[in-house]
């Protein structure tokens, strides 16, 4: 009696897992997508991200460009391998608490080369309000050519006390200084002056 | 002359003095684009530019102030005509891309909403300059996004700022959109 | 002493095409100082210039006093150049993408110079355009306001408002440059 009752336990977990795992793999159909040699790869790192408990769908989204714009399995594989690894190292630096577009945005900012410290500093100085912002303005500002350091400074110089609108109209202002032939370096820090001397104290 | 001037202002002024020299390359390019084009004449336009008298009855006046409004009423509504309707969710913001392409003859956008398939947001052309435009709507987020034209060369949006990852050799744009954490 | 203006306006309206081309050589560099420094970069000077170039020809009809061709050539350049400047942000242009570019885009010289060069740029890229463009006109191309009247269909008085707002704005903005 006890051995039936082990052997259909261990049919019935079987059966679960067999299941739970087709579910997974069904989950995002948009998968069926990849050939037949990135897609094992990439559900596989999809699963265990998602087990993680972080955000799926930029590695999903990851995926899907390299498809369409035709890259082949290994670099699919490669850049869905390194955006899991930002997610997670975004976690650890924003906290448990980040939202999955936080995260999508702090992978993106350690990408451009935010150190976490940066990060976590942003946490800190925006509170309970978003950091998604802030980081993005971080990440547009380097592609820009604005310097890591420089743009660092900027944004943490400016979380603190300005809105989300503020953030992006700064940023809208150095891109327009560096469009028209401006050093970026110098247009972020010619620009963070007079917003920090414009800065009003209402709530991020 | 720059009594008024500081000296630094004074020093610009000097700087941007300076002769310049263009590219003589340029004037081969100009040559090249006026022997396409008709002599400039003073005839042709002396005759444009010419006072006549035209008798117009009242009711020909009317008929054409009539026309007139009618072709101003057009399009006018033409250019308020709002883009098409967006889901009915209000954490969703419609959000206009353009693009200046004249010499394709296919714009799609493509981009994590619409998870990347190129055939989900074909771009409109709105005028014969070559303004391509597309709304979509979108939640808050970031996402990334690039344009395809004639099927075959991606372009990263001019006005946008670039996506940092190039890890498929071809380049991409990125639009924040705020409004919420989640 | 080569030909005058009048005259090769003249010829080409008369169906010398190739005279133009000497109006263009004369022209070249001194517009294309002014395109470039109301434009910041090389690329859209060079295409308002063009621009202005051909434009200038087509409508050589309208050219009333061709003694006067220079000042009616800096004109149709002035308009070419705002509608460069408001398209700007909407045109594909890859350079600011490109970091190879951007390491090009300082003009040659010791570093020095190159620095400088930088805050000019940045300096009058801060310029309102209407501000830059009175000031370059004045004091850059050094017409007279009367003619800067003509060419941009501001009043003299407002002209010179914009011109002492650059003067002012420029010293303003070289002194925060001091502190970067």
């Amino acid at each position: 009696m006890t051995r039936l009752v082990t052997r259909d336990v261990v049919a019935l977990l079987g059966g679960v897992l067999v299941m739970t795992r087709a579910v997974a793999q069904q989950t995002d159909a948009r998968l069926e997508r990849l050939d037949e040699t990135t897609r094992p790869a990439v559900i596989a790192i999809v699963d265990s991200v998602r087990a993680a408990g972080l955000p799926v769908n930029p590695l999903v989204e990851r995926a899907l460009e390299g498809a369409t714009k035709g890259a082949p399995p290994d670099v699919i594989v490669a850049a869905v391998r390194r955006l899991a690894g930002d997610l997670g190292r975004a976690r650890d630096a924003l906290g448990p608490g980040a939202t999955a577009i936080e995260l999508n945005a702090g992978a993106e900012a350690l990408r451009a080369g935010a150190g976490p410290d940066v990060l976590a500093r942003l946490r800190r100085a925006r509170g309970r309000q978003s950091v998604t912002m802030a980081l993005a303005v971080f990440t547009d500002l380097v592609a820009r050519g604005v310097p890591v350091d420089t743009a660092a400074t900027a944004v943490l110089a400016l979380a603190a006390t300005v809105r989300d609108e503020d953030l992006v109209e700064f940023r809208r202002a150095v891109e327009r200084d560096i469009a028209i032939g401006a050093p970026p370096a110098a247009a972020a820090s010619i620009r963070l002056n007079a917003a920090a001397r414009e800065a009003r104290p209402g709530r991020p | 002359m720059f009594d008024q001037f500081d000296d630094a202002v004074e020093r610009v002024v000097r700087h941007l003095r300076r002769p310049v020299s263009i590219d003589p390359a340029l004037d081969q390019r100009v040559m090249q684009k006026i022997a396409a084009l008709p002599p400039p004449s003073r005839g042709v336009w002396r005759w444009l530019t010419a006072r006549r008298e035209v008798a117009l009855s009242p009711l020909g006046a009317l008929g054409i102030a009539a026309a007139v409004a009618a072709a101003f009423i057009g399009v006018w509504r033409m250019r308020v005509t709002p883009p098409p309707a967006s889901a009915p969710d209000s954490a969703l913001h419609g959000f206009q891309f353009v693009l200046v392409e004249p010499r394709a003859v296919k714009v799609s956008l493509v981009g994590d909403f619409n998870d990347w398939d190129a055939t989900r947001t074909p771009m409109h052309r709105t005028s014969r300059d070559g303004l391509w435009s597309a709304v979509v709507s979108l939640q808050p987020g970031r996402y990334r996004y690039a344009f395809l034209i004639d099927g075959r060369h991606w372009l990263a949006d001019p006005a946008a700022p670039t996506a940092g990852d190039d890890d498929y050799g071809a380049p991409s744009s990125v639009v924040t959109v705020g409004g919420g954490g989640s | 002493m080569g030909t005058s203006d009048a005259a090769l306006v003249r010829r080409v309206r008369a169906g010398d095409t190739d005279a133009y081309a000497d109006l263009v050589a004369r022209y070249r560099d001194r517009l294309g100082r002014y395109a470039l420094h109301m434009l910041g970069n090389r690329e859209d000077a060079e295409e308002a210039l063009q621009d202005a170039f051909v434009r200038a020809y087509r409508s050589l009809a309208r050219c009333e006093d061709p003694e006067r061709f220079g000042a009616w050539l800096y004109g149709i350049l002035v308009n070419r150049c705002r509608t460069t400047g408001a398209r700007v942000a909407r045109r594909a242009r890859r350079f600011v993408h490109d970091p190879a570019a951007l390491e090009t885009t300082s003009l040659p010289g010791p570093a020095d110079q190159t620095e400088w060069d930088d805050v000019v740029r940045w300096a009058l890229a801060r310029l309102a355009p209407e501000s830059r463009e009175a000031f370059l006109l004045k004091h850059v191309e050094e017409l007279e306001y009367e003619d800067i009247a003509q060419l941009t269909g501001a009043g003299v008085s407002a002209l010179k408002m914009r011109v002492k707002r650059a003067r002012e704005q420029l010293q303003a903005i070289l002194r925060e440059a001091e502190h970067v």
